[in-house]
């Protein structure tokens, strides 16, 4: 098992070096490559307007005329040991970990994600616990129900529930349950230190909304994966043994059809921490995706290459709690 | 000197002041009671005061679909910023709190007068209000406008505000980097301004500029303690002048304003105290904005650019909601370019056949029809600048659909009976301008004029595509939509940018059409040896008329936005130099 732990954490760190040096490649090499100057490219750094002098203080403090390997370089180290952007007597210094400078905001971008992340984890973690008791619960007793009119009334909203885009249905329950009925008047975020009660009431409406979608997906999954299980040969041993049906269930079929379950939710879960853009946009929530969305619209490019890498490195290190918990789901994938 | 939209301070003002400015518009007199009408009717708010009161306390909460470009008000260019930052940050000089045409009137704000031209318009003096004290409790003085307007020459700092001060001073304005680099040096160190004591500024210019008084009343000379600046970050903990000051910022997502003990209604009677906490939301989606406004959970849309479509129709069918809310004119203009130096535009009767040919109903249901986008354009200036007069060269009113006869006689005349190919660039993020190209593109194709649409990013369309002139030729974009708003509602603020042949910039150009009339160039320079503001203004019409003469731009529609009060709001109008409620003096109930 040690074994296994290691040989994933090391995976881990490779893999995120590689997704770091792609998206530096992306922002950096590619557009050298098709002809952009170093000054150029520090245009695409500065803001509207920019004077020639500005450019070229970017330029430096940026290090573009270093040769590229050398400007990852110190992006990599910048990430454990910070960097300081020089140009002149000017000297902006960034702190570990560096994920870039916004020179339009005139602030490090790791602070900023930071402030945003709150926000997002309260989501995600809120709606992920929403969809997967709600989502495995409904998929087993469809499950266990096959072709009753449980089964074929969750199943067809499960449908309607995945086809409907989160933007339609927030806008939709914002509409019913904060203007017409105010159960949930002036969703904002208020945070859980401030406010307990008040958090999870603002909350509510983006959880269900957002869980409402994935809870479908999961459903669906669950049903298919416990009707498979249901039929192996083991299931029908387990009873002739004389094994409660409880355990029959939860020990032996809904434990194996949980690991592709597991799989999804680690990159469900991992995608939504790296920004759950339409939810956070619809209820006007300040998370990593709203912070992706006004980078973007600003043209901010080390915003936009710093939620980039979080993003990603929220999914690797998602997915390597997955393989972790593999390891307990299923004894054989350790081995 | 941008396309930002059209801006300007405007104020609050003691209810003397306010009744007495109405008084002087020939407005509906406001009542001063505390206790505000309910009633009210659609497009009250334009002409009127809609529920005067002085009631002190409450909350405003404003919601913006977006972020400011910045909080710091030597940092800044949007409309709906100049309106706000005067509720903490005050300039020398503003526009005078009122309704009607008459909020386009200079008046002090910080300074005790207009400020006084000498020297051909070359020298400017002001005197400044003594006792004025910035939040902190400091006495501002002299030095400290100054210093405001220094640090905005480092465009590495402060990269968004307008640039008259690098373009209109004297002495070592050319070369001044700012404060911040080598302070030693530096701070204080720009030799074209000059404070003699503690209460009088001199402004040193170039040329003649007579409206150095409308660049007075940008945010940039709103004073800034050297002590206390911090560069970049100060827009996070601005200090303040005005009846505001900042409790809290947390930059892009949220801005906090409470009462600034050391501020006296004296220091600045265009703007006014009344609520208790002013909260401004960014990032906020637009329609739930438009929810919260009519549910009245949030007071009013910052942007002041009006409600989302969905809403509109929600509004005008509902005559309760209607009863609320107001159509005013914006001040901004929408336009295509049509660039001279693109064959065969270098043909006036070619530009002309365009001008013809063009379906300005149709272009204006791609902005959103009359009382959305607006009334149908006719002109190169909109009726909100001073000096203008209406007139229609290519008969966009008589004849909306086009006068196709017409068309085909300048095609002829251009050499071109059978019509030509030419390219159209516009924004193609933004909705409106490509439904505009594809109804530009219909109407011309009329008269066989064959229009191939090119789409650009909106965030890069000025830096490198239809604002720089060598992509232009080498493109072949005869056709290039924008839109503008003049800084201050004179022709000079009008059309100095985007008619004058030295505007021409080799990127970040807003002359698109790359006029240089030697008449246009004329005028715009003798406007600012005027020594009056009516002589000013006798160019505005002359100008206008030779800029559609030429047809280097195709008006299409005056902007229009509908806007909705909430009913708990008071002392609520559309100020018309910022085309938008004044925000400098709205208070709740």
């Amino acid at each position: 098992m040690t074994a296994f732990l290691i040989r994933r954490l090391f995976a881990t760190v490779i893999l995120l070096i590689v997704i770091s040096a792609v998206t530096y490649a992306i922002f950096f090499l590619l557009p050298r490559l098709a002809g952009e100057t170093t000054y150029g490219l520090a245009t695409q750094y500065v803001g509207r307007n920019p004077t020639p002098s500005a450019v070229h203080q970017v330029e430096q403090q940026l290090g573009l005329n270093k040769p590229v390997w050398q400007q990852y370089w110190d992006f990599l180290t910048g990430i454990v040991t910070g960097t300081h952007y020089r140009s002149g007597s000017i000297n902006d210094y960034c702190g570990p970990p560096c994920f870039g400078f916004s020179f339009k905001n005139q602030l490090p971008v790791w602070p900023q994600m930071i402030s945003d992340a709150p926000v997002t984890l309260s989501l995600a973690v809120g709606a992920a616990v929403l969809w997967l008791i709600g989502g495995v619960l409904i998929g087993v007793i469809s499950a266990l129900k096959r072709g009753s009119i449980f089964d074929r009334l969750s199943m067809g909203t499960a449908l309607a529930a995945v086809s409907l885009p989160v933007f339609f249905t927030g806008l939709i329950a914002l509409d019913l349950f904060s203007y017409k009925w105010p159960i949930f008047p002036n969703v904002q975020y208020v945070g859980i230190t401030q406010n307990p009660l008040l958090w999870a009431k603002n909350l509510v409406l983006p959880w269900v909304v957002l869980a409402f979608l994935y809870a479908a997906l999961y459903a669906r999954l669950t049903r298919a994966g416990m009707l498979e299980t249901l039929n192996e040969d083991y299931i029908r041993t387990a009873r002739a043994k004389g094994l409660p049906e409880r355990t029959v269930i939860v020990k032996h079929a809904l434990r194996a059809a949980l690991t592709p379950i597991l799989t999804i939710f680690g990159m469900d879960l991992g995608l939504l921490l790296g920004g759950a853009i339409l939810t956070e946009v619809t209820f006007s929530l300040h998370g990593l995706g709203m912070f992706t969305i006004e980078a973007i619209n600003n043209q901010d490019l080390p915003e936009i290459m710093g939620v980039t890498m979080f993003a990603a490195f929220c999914i690797v290190i998602a997915n390597m709690i997955v393989d972790m918990l593999y390891a307990v789901v299923d004894p054989r994938v350790s081995h | 000197m941008k396309r930002r939209r059209y801006l300007g301070p405007a104020g609050v003002g003691a209810v003397a002041a306010l009744a007495l400015a109405l008084a002087a518009c020939g407005g509906s007199s406001p009542s001063s009671s505390s206790s505000p009408t309910s009633t009210s009717h659609f497009n009250e708010a334009i002409n009127t005061v809609v529920n005067p009161s002085s009631h002190k306390g409450g909350t405003i909460i404003y919601d913006l679909t977006n972020v400011p470009d910045s909080t710091d008000p030597g940092n800044t260019y949007y409309a709906y910023n100049w309106n706000f930052t005067r509720l903490y940050a005050t300039p020398l000089m503003t526009y005078k709190s009122c309704p009607g045409a008459c909020g386009e009137q200079l008046v002090p704000a910080l300074a005790t007068g207009p400020g006084v031209a000498s020297n051909n318009n070359m020298t400017w003096t002001f005197h400044i209000k003594p006792n004025v004290k910035f939040s902190d409790g400091q006495t501002v003085t002299s030095q400290d406008v100054k210093y405001a307007v220094e640090r905005t020459f480092d465009r590495a700092v402060l990269p968004n505000g307008p640039t008259y001060f690098p373009v209109l001073l004297a002495g070592n304005a050319a070369k001044y980097p700012g404060p911040y680099k080598d302070r030693s040096k530096n701070l204080m160190g720009l030799t074209a301004i000059d404070t003699p004591n503690p209460t009088t500024i001199i402004f040193h210019l170039n040329k003649p500029f007579a409206d150095f008084n409308y660049v007075a009343a940008i945010p940039q000379t709103a004073p800034v303690p050297p002590n206390k600046d911090t560069g970049p970050k100060y827009q996070l903990n601005v200090i303040s002048t005005g009846p505001y000051k900042f409790q809290s910022y947390t930059l892009n997502k949220q801005l906090v304003l409470v009462p600034n003990p050391y501020w006296k209604q004296s220091d600045d009677p265009q703007v006014k105290q009344l609520a208790s906490k002013i909260i401004v939301n960014m990032n906020v989606n637009a329609q739930d904005i438009d929810n919260r406004l009519l549910a009245g959970d949030i007071q009013v849309n910052m942007a002041g650019t009006g409600v989302q479509a969905a809403t509109r129709g929600r509004i005008m069918s509902t005559p309760s909601l209607k009863a609320q809310s107001d159509n005013p004119v914006t001040g901004f203009l929408w336009f295509a370019y049509i660039n001279t130096k693109v064959p065969p535009f270098t043909n006036v009767a070619c530009r002309r056949a365009v001008e013809y040919a063009a379906d300005k109903v149709t272009l204006q249901d791609a902005y959103g029809g009359p009382l959305l986008g607006g009334a149908i354009a006719s002109t190169a200036m909109p009726p909100t600048v001073k000096g203008y007069q209406k007139f229609d060269l290519y008969n966009a009113l008589s004849q909306p659909n086009g006068d196709l006869t017409a068309a085909k006689a300048q095609l002829k005349a251009c050499g071109h009976p059978n019509g030509f190919t030419t390219n159209i660039a516009y924004r193609s993020d933004r909705p409106t301008e490509v439904a505009a190209a594809q109804a530009l593109q219909a109407g011309l194709a009329r008269v066989g004029i064959k229009a191939t649409l090119k789409g650009y990013p909106s965030g890069t369309y000025y830096s490198n595509f239809a604002g720089s002139p060598s992509y232009v030729h080498t493109h072949g974009l005869g056709i290039d939509f924008g839109g503008w708003g003049a800084d201050w509602p004179d022709a000079w603020g009008w059309f100095d940018e985007i008619a004058n042949g030295n505007a021409i910039a080799p990127a970040g150009n807003t002359n698109i059409s790359e006029l240089n009339d030697p008449l246009v160039n004329k005028w715009l320079a003798d406007m600012q040896t005027a020594t009056s503001q009516a002589q000013s203004n006798s160019y505005a019409n002359k100008i206008d008329m030779e800029v559609m003469k030429q047809a280097v731009m195709l008006p299409i529609v005056y902007s229009k936005a509908l806007d909705y009060r909430p009913a708990n709001l008071t002392n609520v109008y559309v100020q018309e130099y910022y085309g938008m409620y004044n925000y400098g003096v709205i208070g709740t109930k």
